[in-house]
């Protein structure tokens, strides 16, 4: 089966931000984390995918279909959420949802009645009085209630307590195992550690590495020791901490280094790392 | 017809139909009744506010909808309360021009409930849609400096039809009689077709602007 979401060479220009040849796929019933720091240009890729921004440059294809020409279509199958976004917040659940259900043909009365019970979802409360948890479970609701086949989520785990947050990746699991693709944008590494199977790694506008997790974790080491200038220049990123210093190394490079010194880095550090370099230059 | 549905049900403020009810200041003797047709236009600027809040617009262009639908049916929306305001307005004014003629509207300084008062009170609607709906749609999140810029212009077209009948030649505005009113019916006519044609146009620039903007 072809790829549910393939980004090609997507390209947006703001004043003080640029989105730079941004290319990656969604595999069907795969869960893809989009990672980056805070301004690393995950939210205007996104809002690029669902329309709201329009990109400079760039081709875009969600189950084979050039938006341009199928949005209507592309639209039945698509479900966003963002973690932050909060609509109509004085409107009750059951109400939100009847208004919704109007404009997708593929709305399940079912479906819904079984998110409200699989998520614990009450649809006489009113938005505003669900936790930060609730509202994500909510959207999600909304979503595979038009039977979603794919679901791009916008920091969904943003401002949730830890169980709350493992909860809703669980639930991610879940849905991946019924077939539905999940995108999802995050800048908490624990979340791709527990449930994604591929990760797309943008900073400061350019995609770094977009393929499998394990691939990304696989491709670094991390030595901590004395160094050498030379070991320094081979080094993809270097952190400071209490115990010295921490360089991040391409599996390439190991021999420049002792191998006492290596150790596999976890994903946030990796990530730590790379965003310091990325820094200082 | 949906995305209205979709507008009166989540999105509409419930100042907006109440607001409707100065309609009726159609009714006070001695008074700027033209201001009736400023207020129907804030009860619907209150359901722009709450859109904002309920983050209404995002919503909308995340349904499967066409972009310039949301925009679209904001002008339906919009419309649709200022042609009930306006209906109330007309059943009011032929009341004051038939069976509540004389007695405390005899002696009025001010303009009158006539086709004058209708024509100017459709000019402040269309000046809603075009400086207000039209200047939110630049940003389709600010709506104070459109709303400033409206009632800056609007309390100018009240201050502007209550002078012109004060003004040489031009009296038969402020009157109530057959003769004045046929001289008037002109004007209304011009309000209504400007009206209708006014707001298509603003909408369809908004629609414009909107499908341009970066959300």
């Amino acid at each position: 089966m072809s790829e549910v979401l393939t980004v090609r060479g997507l390209c947006k220009t703001y004043p003080a931000f640029r989105l730079e040849d941004v290319s990656f796929s969604v595999a069907p019933g795969s869960i893809t984390g989009f990672i980056g720091r805070n301004g690393a240009g995950k939210t205007t890729t996104l809002k690029s995918l669902l329309n709201l921004v329009h990109p400079d440059a760039g081709e875009l294809r969600f189950f084979g279909l050039d938006p341009a020409e199928r949005e209507y279509e592309i639209r039945q199958r698509v479900g966003y959420a963002g973690g932050t976004n909060l609509y109509y917040p004085k409107k009750k659940l059951g109400e939100i949802a009847a208004v919704t259900a109007g404009f997708y043909r593929s709305w399940d009365a079912a479906a819904w009645r079984d998110c409200l019970t699989r998520f614990a979802l009450d649809p006489d409360k009113r938005l505003e009085a669900l936790s930060e948890g609730m509202k994500v479970k909510f959207n999600l609701a909304l979503a595979l209630s038009h039977r979603a086949e794919l679901l791009i989520l916008d920091e969904p785990t943003s401002g949730l307590d830890p169980v709350s947050r493992d909860e809703l990746l669980e639930l991610f699991l879940d849905l991946a195992r019924e077939g539905v693709s999940l995108l999802f944008s995050t800048h908490i590494i624990s979340d791709l550690e527990k449930c994604a199977d591929s990760i797309v790694y943008i900073q400061n506008g350019k995609i770094l590495f977009s393929g499998a997790l394990d691939a990304f974790a696989e491709s670094y080491l991390l030595y901590e020791g004395p160094v050498t200038d030379s070991q320094r220049a081979a080094a993809r990123g270097v952190c400071r901490s209490r115990k010295g210093e921490s360089l991040l190394l391409r599996r390439a490079d190991a021999g420049l280094f002792p191998a006492g010194g290596l150790r596999a880095p976890g994903l946030e550090e990796i990530m730590t790392h790379l965003e310091r370099e990325g820094d200082e230059k | 017809m949906k995305l209205l549905k979709k507008d009166l049900r989540l999105a509409c403020s419930p100042l907006t139909p109440l607001f409707l009810l100065f309609a009726c200041m159609t009714l006070i003797p001695r008074y700027p009744i033209l201001v009736g047709a400023f207020f129907i236009c804030l009860g619907i600027f209150y359901s722009y506010q709450a859109a904002r809040e309920g983050g209404d617009i995002l919503f909308t262009v995340l349904l499967p909808i066409r972009k310039r639908d949301a925009v679209r049916s904001k002008y339906l929306f919009t419309a649709a309360f200022q042609l009930i305001g306006f209906a109330v307005m007309v059943i009011l004014t032929v009341l004051r021009l038939t069976v509540l003629r004389g007695g405390v509207y005899a002696d009025n300084p001010l303009l009158a409930a006539n086709f004058t008062f209708l024509a100017f009170a459709l000019l402040i609607f269309l000046e809603f849609n075009v400086i207000f709906v039209g200047g939110f749609f630049k940003t389709a999140y600010y709506y104070g400096k459109p709303f400033v810029a409206f009632a800056v212009v609007a309390f100018l077209t009240v201050g502007v039809a209550e002078t012109l009948p004060h003004l040489p030649g031009l009296a038969f505005l402020g009157g109530v009689e057959g003769p004045e009113l046929l001289s008037q019916l002109p004007l209304l006519i011009v309000a209504v077709i400007g009206y209708f044609f006014g707001t298509l146009t603003a909408c369809r620039a908004s629609e414009r602007r909107f499908e341009k903007l970066d959300l």
